[in-house]
């Protein structure tokens, strides 16, 4: 089977005594969405740089679509867009100027440069800039305009490293929005992201990656069934009395009950018939709710796990 | 075969719109109309004293041209490489299906144009001011050899300047050292050399004066050399020895910044 992306064995090593990869083998099939999350300093962004042919590996391969990017940097990359950490953009130019260079770079047609420098402004939002001065764009705008460069091409394989960082919450908004996109054409994705919601919401695939080695991967839908909290966090109007605890304590589908101030995490049998008849109990015994969540699959508390800490660590204030 | 033609083909391309994309730059930052507007300022001072002949006027003129060249080599490729790391646009051009070497020769060809064009200003308007003070007859037939001598050193001047730009981190820096190197450290050595009787003739700031020694004219703002035990000898640039010198300076500088700027990794 042909991968999108495929590494063997990477290592990359500064000097004698820093291992910034040590044996990391990923598979990544076509159409697929794939974050690739760890610590600062697990190695992410040097498998990207490495798939992207800016740095070499000091041993093991990197493959797109088949194609040995060390090997054959000019074909590997032709199918590639990419957006690494945040790059500078060249601001004495204006979008056009700077996409028109990079469509000859791709060997792309005249007509072809302006049909698809047209058309990926108006993905990310520019067109009415695209005879603006970079210089004059905000940090959101920037990195949209990288994403146009990235696809301009119309590459197979997407590659990002940390792509929203340092983006205000509509730019972050509007990146996820670019990747479902994507995901939705079919194209593939590779996502490296320390941020964990981001990673949740747009991937169907995570990749776990510390101290340079992969420690697991899986796709998001059994790592949700893995980690279903059946849990159930309810906030109420005032803090709970010593009866009104040991009320919640009798409600027969709650195991456990934690209580910290006007707050109580319940624990259950994690069955949505559950949660309705808690809530409905709750109510009953004239209980004001104020908020009633049931949480979700929790990828903080996975990726803590795989990373090798004690679950529940973070749970012991409540 | 087929394949390694088609690579060759693809790296001249990937050159061309290299140099083209960099001379965009010295366009839209000015930088361009800033060397080009001393080009032509620097030899309009010359009006305030005209000497008798045009070969002593070209001459007086052309002893600021090097100052001129490594001015110009310094603005052009001070940021060749560095730039591209500093500002971290490396980050959207190297992920490309082009080869760096492609794009750093691209960056140094521009500067080398750019640098030939200012010298080609200052003889164009050298010129004009021969023809409207001495008459076209005038001009001196040893301008063609002395531009050439002066397109060689601006080709060293610019590798030089490129050198530092693969070694160094900072534009500023580069920008900096570059020029430096090439105006006092050289000097410097060149000087000291002078001083203990012995040729200078591997220093390529000693080999531009071939720029003037060519026309056969001392310049009237030269110094004086007295006789007596202090006096310092005269050494004048073999023509050979300073183009081989100037050509050697333009392959070494030139070639190790690019094994540099291929290799380096931020």
């Amino acid at each position: 089977m042909e991968y999108a992306i495929r590494t063997e064995s990477l290592i990359k090593r500064y000097g004698k005594d820093f291992t910034a990869l040590d044996g990391v083998s990923l598979q990544i099939k076509k159409g697929e969405v794939v974050g690739y999350v760890g610590p600062n300093g697990a190695g992410k962004t040097t498998t990207i740089k490495i798939l992207t042919g800016l740095i070499k590996p000091s041993s093991g391969h990197a493959y797109v679509n088949g194609i040995d990017v060390t090997a054959s940097p000019r074909q590997a990359l032709r199918t590639i867009g990419s957006l690494i950490e945040v790059p500078g953009v060249y601001d004495y130019l204006t979008p056009r100027e700077m996409l028109t260079y990079f469509g000859k770079v791709y060997r792309m047609g005249g007509v072809e440069i302006d049909h698809r420098i047209k058309k990926t402004l108006e993905l990310v939002r520019l067109s009415e800039w695209e005879h603006k001065k970079i210089g004059t764009f905000s940090t959101g705008m920037q990195r949209r305009l990288t994403i146009a460069k990235a696809i301009l091409h119309k590459p197979d394989n997407l590659i990002l490293d940390e792509p929203v960082l340092g983006l205000d919450p509509e730019g972050i908004r509007d990146v996820r929005a670019l990747i479902r996109q994507f995901r939705n054409e079919g194209m593939t994705v590779f996502l490296s992201s320390h941020l964990l919601g981001e990673v949740a919401e747009v991937c169907n695939t995570v990749v776990f990656l510390n101290k340079g080695k992969v420690v697991s991967s899986d796709s998001m839908d059994r790592i949700g069934s893995t980690m279903e909290r059946k849990v159930v966090d309810v906030k109420f109007l005032k803090p709970l009395s010593r009866d009104e605890i040991e009320k919640l304590r009798a409600i027969e589908l709650v195991r456990s009950v934690d209580v910290n101030d006007n707050a109580a995490r319940l624990l259950y049998d994690g069955q949505p018939d559950s949660s309705v008849q808690i809530l409905r109990r709750l109510v009953s015994l004239n209980f004001d709710v104020v908020s009633y969540n049931v949480e979700s699959a929790g990828l903080e508390d996975y990726y803590v796990s795989v990373m090798g800490e004690e679950k529940g660590q973070s749970d012991g204030n409540s | 075969m087929e394949i390694a033609r088609d690579n060759i083909m693809n790296d001249v391309f990937d050159t061309y719109l290299s140099v083209k994309f960099e001379l965009m730059k010295y366009l839209k930052t000015r930088r361009l109309l800033i060397i080009a507007a001393l080009a032509i300022i620097i030899p309009l001072i010359f009006y305030v004293k005209v000497p008798d002949t045009a070969g002593v006027f070209a001459a007086n003129v052309l002893t600021f041209l090097n100052v001129l060249i490594v001015i110009s080599a310094a603005m052009f490729a001070g940021d060749a490489v560095c730039s591209e790391f500093e500002k971290k646009t490396n980050l959207l051009s190297f992920p490309t299906p082009q080869r760096r070497s492609s794009i750093f020769a691209g960056k140094y060809i521009a500067a080398l144009l750019a640098t030939f064009l200012v010298v080609l200003l200052y003889y164009v308007v050298m010129m004009l001011q021969i023809a409207q003070l001495y008459g076209w007859g005038a001009i001196p037939t040893e301008l063609g050899k002395s531009f050439l001598t002066a397109l060689l050193f601006s080709a060293a001047a610019a590798s030089v300047v490129f050198f530092f730009s693969a070694v160094l981190k900072r534009s500023i820096s580069s920008t900096i050292v570059g020029f430096l190197f090439l105006m006092v450290v050289l000097r410097v050595v060149e000087g000291i050399l002078t001083r203990v009787n012995q040729e200078p003739w591997f220093i390529v700031t000693y080999s531009a004066g071939l720029i003037t020694d060519v026309l056969g004219v001392s310049s009237s703002l030269g110094m004086g050399h007295g006789e007596g035990p202090s006096t310092l000898t005269a050494f004048t640039p073999h023509f050979g020895v300073g183009i081989a010198v100037m050509i050697v300076y333009a392959i070494v500088f030139f070639v190790s910044g690019m094994l540099i700027a291929s290799r380096k990794e931020d």
